[in-house]
């Protein structure tokens, strides 16, 4: 009970108090303003349509691609390892790799800054892998069942439509809907690569914050936004999986077409993640200098040190408030629930919500802590439930009756069981944390400025120089985030 | 233990001296002076540059009862009653403001005092217009010939953005306006994020594809100036000086600075003769002292005449409407006739 009490309290600071401010002041003076103006209608609509549409692009492209991962061919593992490596790169890294390669000053020469493709492209780049894990086990797992159907005399087509298509709606729909969340709430990639046209209710939200310091309509926005991601989450909780027969391991394929479809693979991720490719050949040593000793901006080394400070020291409360969850959640319904929250609001929408709620509090860390901790917590509870949930509940009751106080058998008999999970579920976190953009963004004191900020700082500046330096900047948290990931992870890969 | 508390009170004493004013993004001055106020005075200067004039001015909002800084140095006539209103500023009233100009003491309270002054106005390359006929009257900018050669700026992001807007509110009138933007629209007008990528990515002088851009009247000297020998007279020009917009620019001290004898000291710095004479040719706008002579190369730059200058309690009551009917019209497409029948 104790473990519910402190993750109740914390919520109570974090996220329900400040957002009740938000709800107030929305409700009040906001909603009738916003909603009688089809200009934010428009910015929901687009949201909403760059949602769909991306989930409708992902899950077009990572059905057939995750069908060709049943067949095991040289470097499949260095693909699927290539593709989820974006899950873990902060969002302004990507969006300042993409304007390497397709920006004003982009290696290809091809500007498409401020268009649909560049948007749905970054899209397709942060989801593929995450849908590709959730739907390669099911296209793995649907080679029995398809011979099944295929013994039984129906053709390959109508197989795949009456015994394959139903095993895989489950796993489509909920591939679906993450990328849904993600990119109906995006922030940093369309701030950063929109332009005033394609921004979404997100970038809307902080540009009426940071421009026109318009807090009721932010709050009104802010209201419409977690509605709509209350829904959707609600029905991605719904959601179960149909039971599937066990995987089979990916089948060896004859030589030559091994080679053929490597080759194939290699041109399309080649195509899907050239914007990470053109940040590498974009770097410049000099860069690294000069922003190493910055005047005009923050130099590396204070926003490298922020960086690391505020990560790390949130981290530890998020490790705190996750593995109390998870353990409250193990059990009651309602607390998984409650835990889900954080996932629901967005980085601005909580940093606008504690400038509302705390404005005593504005100058001190605390904040910046309990934003950044309120984010990571449930990716570490989600990576930690499902293995805290799959302990044999004998080990423990063994444990208490040799005599163990709980704390004691959970210290010696659970954790250790747990750790895998735990170390992945905190290098999820970590990483998250390391490229924290929206709520560092709506906190902003220039003494805080992390690796993230240095970034955007610099592009609002023209001239090669400043991007010579966010290139650089990009590339040392890039590094920093994979690095410590893996790290962590030691390569398990396993998300959420 | 002693040694340790001595340093401590070095240390604190350090922090004391230093001053952080918050500016926007254009301030610039010479260097040699900066490093002279330091060393008569002891006050460590730290400039903290927060953007767009607008964008840094709503930062010292946000962290208002914590500042980030001790000092506020570039909000304009645009939005000084939000500063005003926001309640973040501390009256002072400077020895030297019996120095300057008059028409710029536009706050009587004395919490914003003026430290410069200029004007927005349009720009255009002489080059490319050798040879092509040049818009005779600003209503010829909606013509698309000349519409699709415009870049502006976003009046809700950049501050020359919203005085160039303000300007055409009172060039056509309330109703006017938006239908002039509308034909801007339809004719293919750009409209960047702020002056810098206005003036350095799509100005034709500057490599870009528009040779008419939203600028200052002090953007041609500023050319000559840079160019190294390279122009003797000035590559671009000023049109249309009925679509000036006289703005001027204001300097505060941050309530809950800790530093207030500094920050007076400071401020006292800016309106001095020698600091005041360096503004020209570092943020090319002109000094607010009477008796500060012009650089040489503001020859080519006399003041507009006839030049926009809205009342300020208009500005006030009206900016932030103006900025969302422009925003409909502009970037959203909608009718000018609709966005109207929304007011009440």
């Amino acid at each position: 009970m104790g473990a519910a009490a402190l993750v109740l309290a914390f919520l109570a600071f974090a996220l329900f108090y400040p957002l009740g401010r938000v709800l107030v002041l929305g409700v009040g003076e906001g909603f009738g303003r916003a909603l009688a103006n089809p200009y934010y209608w428009e910015r929901y609509l687009f949201s909403l349509e760059y949602g769909l549409g991306s989930a409708l692009l992902t899950l077009a492209l990572a059905l057939p691609l995750a069908f060709l991962f049943r067949w095991r061919f040289p470097g499949r593992a260095g693909f699927l390892a290539l593709s989820t490596l974006p899950f873990v790169l902060p969002t302004p890294v990507v969006a300042l790799g993409f304007l390497a390669l397709v920006g004003p000053r982009g290696l290809l020469g091809l500007d498409l800054y401020g268009t649909r493709a560049v948007l749905y492209w970054a899209a397709l780049f942060y989801n593929l892998g995450l849908a590709l894990r959730i739907l390669l086990p099911v296209a793995l797992a649907l080679e029995r069942p398809l011979e099944a159907a295929r013994v039984l005399g129906a053709s390959p087509f109508r197989a795949f439509l009456r015994v394959g298509l139903p095993l895989l709606l489950p796993a489509l729909a909920s591939a679906g809907l993450l990328v849904f969340l993600y990119a109906f709430s995006a922030f940093g990639v369309p701030l950063l690569l929109g332009g005033p046209r394609y921004a979404t209710l997100e970038v809307e939200i902080y540009t009426l914050l940071a421009y026109r310091l318009a807090f009721p309509e932010a709050s009104a926005l802010m209201l419409l936004q977690v509605a709509t991601l209350a829904g959707v989450a609600l029905l991605y909780l719904r959601l179960q999986g149909a039971a599937l027969p066990p995987p089979v391991p990916p089948r060896p394929l004859p030589r030559g077409r091994g080679w053929a479809l490597a080759l194939g693979m290699g041109v399309f991720f080649l195509g899907v993640y050239a914007p990470l490719l053109a940040l590498a050949l974009r770097l410049e040593p000099l860069a690294l200098a000069s922003a190493w000793a910055s005047e005009d901006f923050t130099p590396l080394p204070l926003a490298l040190a922020n960086t690391l400070r505020f990560s790390l020291g949130a981290l530890g409360l998020a490790l705190l408030l996750g593995v109390a969850y998870a353990l409250a959640a193990r059990g009651r319904l309602w607390v998984d629930l409650l835990g889900l929250l954080p996932l629901m609001v967005s980085p601005v929408a909580v940093g606008l919500g504690y400038l509302v709620a705390y404005p005593g509090l504005r100058g001190s860390l605390l904040l910046l802590l309990a934003a950044y901790a309120l984010l990571a917590y449930p990716l570490l509870a989600r990576a930690l439930l499902p293995a805290l949930r799959g302990l044999p509940p004998s080990l423990l009751q063994a444990a208490r009756v040799l005599g163990a106080s709980p704390f004691r058998a959970f210290l010696r008999v659970e954790l250790p069981l747990l750790l895998p999970a735990l170390s992945s579920g905190t290098a999820l976190a970590l990483a998250a944390l390391l490229g924290e953009f929206g709520a560092s963004l709506v906190l902003w004191r220039p003494e805080w400025t992390t690796l993230a900020l240095a970034i955007y700082e610099r592009l609002g500046r023209p001239g090669e120089g400043p991007f010579r330096e966010a290139v650089a900047l990009a590339l040392v948290l890039a590094l920093l985030s994979a690095g410590l990931f893996y790290l962590l992870d030691r390569g398990r890969g396993r998300f959420g | 233990m002693r040694k340790v508390l001595a340093a401590l009170a070095f240390l604190t004493l350090g922090l004391a001296q230093e001053l952080v004013v918050l500016t926007h993004s254009s301030f610039s001055l010479d260097k040699a002076l900066i490093a002279r106020f330091q060393e008569e005075t002891g006050i460590r200067l730290r400039f903290l540059k927060g953007g767009d004039a607008g964008e840094t001015l709503n930062k010292a909002i946000l962290s208002k009862g914590a500042p980030i800084a001790d000092v506020l140095y570039g909000f304009d006539n645009t939005f000084l009653s939000r500063a005003l209103e926001a309640d973040i500023l501390l009256p002072y009233v400077s020895p030297e403001i019996r120095n300057l100009r008059s028409e710029l003491l536009l706050d009587p309270s004395f919490r914003a005092i003026p430290v410069d002054y200029g004007f927005v106005s349009l720009n255009y390359d002489r080059a490319y217009f050798r040879g092509k006929a040049l818009p005779q009257r600003p209503e010829d900018l909606a013509r698309p010939e000349y519409a699709r050669l415009l870049v502006v700026e976003n009046p809700a992001t950049s501050s020359p953005g919203l005085a160039f807007l303000m300007a055409t509110v009172a060039r056509f009138g309330e109703d006017g306006y938006l239908d002039f933007w509308a034909r801007l629209r339809d004719g293919g007008v750009r409209v960047a994020k702020g002056w810098s990528e206005a003036y350095y990515t799509h100005f034709t002088l500057h490599g870009g594809d528009r040779p008419l851009v939203v600028s200052y009247t002090t953007s041609p000297a500023a050319e000559v100036y840079y160019s190294e020998g390279k122009y003797k007279e000035p590559p671009s020009g000023n049109l249309f000086p009925e679509l000036a917009f006289f703005q001027v620019e204001f300097v505060g001290i941050l309530k809950g600075t800790k530093n207030l004898e500094a920050a007076r000291r400071f401020v006292d710095w800016l309106l001095s003769r020698p600091v005041q004479e360096n503004i020209p040719t570092e943020m090319w706008v002109y000094p607010a002292r009477r008796d500060a002579r012009l650089p040489e190369v503001f020859r080519f730059t006399p003041p507009p005449a006839g030049a926009v200058r809205l009342d300020p309690a208009r500005m006030a009551a009206n900016r932030e409407r103006w900025i969302e009917e422009w925003t409909r019209v502009v970037l959203q497409g909608q009718d000018p006739e609709a966005v109207r029948a929304g007011r009440r």
